[in-house]
């Protein structure tokens, strides 16, 4: 069964030095890279958030399954590399302008990429331009931009407005989230997906980006 | 006091519970000594009185005296954190809204100590510098604000030693009681001040008015 072996349950119960050894163990056994992380990783994280929506787990847990998924993908991303395996989309996050509150935030990537997005992580305070720069560069799929504050979610639109202006509103997708942000604030400035947590922030990008 | 920490569903219902309690008949009005507070104030309806509000994202407009004094230095500092004298005299937070806090429903509230008994050494570490010292991993300065009604510098040293113990930089700027005295004044003027009508509900405009009613 996939949920007993090492790796998935050393994701799974957030113990980052077991999943990095399990990794390498599995390796040198000579599993594929891939099917590590396609058949334990991501199964893991799914576990995972399936138990954060039932009440099972919080914040502490997601972070420490996130970081044990981490520590085996430092291990797993270059060699994933090599092997030009494609991910299922390309996101970019940040938090807005001025915010400089990232918790939600790493959460949220952790949980896209084990979910199979690749990730760029541009930090906190992230200016509209370094959201287009990025996007363009690393030709994304999806900018994700979070706000932890009533201040700062208001310039969440302009980075909508600099997509719209470089003409790049239909192949990029943008959602948003954090504390302060509402279903009603994300369609009023023009965002394409809203999630209230890391968890359903990797199913509304899987929507979003129209993936199964 | 220390509303905020509740989030916003329990900050509504405590505010609006006070507000359905107060005094109606001898009073004209219903003065807010809040801020928008991460949308606490969202939703609350006023009853039989107005409810008068200051134009605010949270208290430290009315400390500084104006949304627009507050905007200018938040865009100029995005990493400080804010100590007044009020708060360092007076924060305590109450028992009975320790429990609701959202960092006590999400696992987030505990001590270091607290963290390494339940997750561990290198687990709880992790935890602590992520959810608990970590929260405030990219701020850098603290402001004191000075509101000119201290006894003594006793507060400014907390501040500032504070601001030491944390590595950060360290300022001290005047306070500012205008927007509270006129408040007091009844000096409502639209630019600062929502009056929101009986039967009315507060609504956050996501603009520079912050506040509406509808």
């Amino acid at each position: 069964m996939i949920n007993n072996t090492p790796l998935y349950q050393a994701v799974l119960t957030g113990d980052a030095t077991a999943a990095r050894s399990n990794t390498e163990q599995e390796l040198a056994k000579g599993a594929d890279p891939l099917s590590l992380v396609t058949g334990q990783m991501t199964p893991a994280m799914a576990e995972v958030g399936r138990r954060f929506e039932s009440g099972e787990f919080f914040m502490p847990e997601l972070l420490l399954a996130a970081r044990a998924m981490k520590a085996s993908m430092e291990i797993l991303r270059p060699l994933l590399a090599d092997c030009n395996h494609k991910p299922i989309g390309r996101v970019v996050i940040g938090t807005a302008k001025g915010d400089l509150h990232d918790v939600g935030k790493n959460l949220v990537g952790a949980m896209m990429e084990g979910g199979g997005f690749e990730v760029t992580d541009l930090g906190v305070d992230v200016s509209p331009e370094a959201f287009i720069n990025a996007a363009q560069e690393k030709q994304a799929d999806l900018i994700s931009i979070s706000a932890l504050l009533t201040t700062t979610m208001m310039g969440m639109k302009n980075t909508i407005m600099a997509l719209e202006k470089a003409g790049l509103s239909e192949p990029v997708k943008v959602m948003v989230g954090g504390a302060p942000i509402t279903p009603q604030f994300a369609e009023k400035i023009g965002a394409d997906g809203y999630a209230s947590n890391a968890v359903e922030a990797v199913k509304v990008a899987k929507q979003l980006l129209k993936i199964a | 006091m220390g509303l905020h920490e509740v989030g916003c569903i329990h900050m509504r219902e405590n505010l609006q519970s006070a507000i359905d309690r107060a005094d109606t008949e001898n009073f004209d009005a219903i003065l807010m000594g809040y801020g928008l507070c991460n949308n606490g104030l969202v939703g609350l309806h006023a009853r039989f009185s107005p409810l008068i509000v200051p134009r605010a994202h949270d208290c430290i407009t009315l400390l500084l005296g104006s949304k627009e004094r507050y905007l200018e230095y938040f865009n100029n500092h995005p990493g400080v954190y804010f100590r007044s004298t009020g708060w360092l005299e007076n924060y305590t937070n109450p028992e009975n809204l320790s429990q609701l806090s959202f960092a006590q429903q999400n696992g987030m509230h505990m001590s270091k100590e607290q963290f390494i008994e339940k997750y561990g050494e290198d687990n709880g570490l992790y935890l602590w510098e992520t959810l608990g010292a970590g929260q405030l991993s990219h701020y850098d300065k603290l402001t004191f604000i000075e509101m000119g009604v201290e006894p003594d510098n006793k507060l400014e040293k907390r501040a500032e030693c504070e601001a030491n113990n944390r590595g950060w930089r360290y300022e001290k700027i005047a306070g500012d009681l205008s927007l509270i005295q006129r408040m007091l004044d009844g000096e409502w003027n639209k630019v600062h001040f929502l009056v929101v009508p009986p039967g009315k509900v507060i609504e956050s405009t996501h603009d520079e008015r912050i506040i509406a009613s509808s």
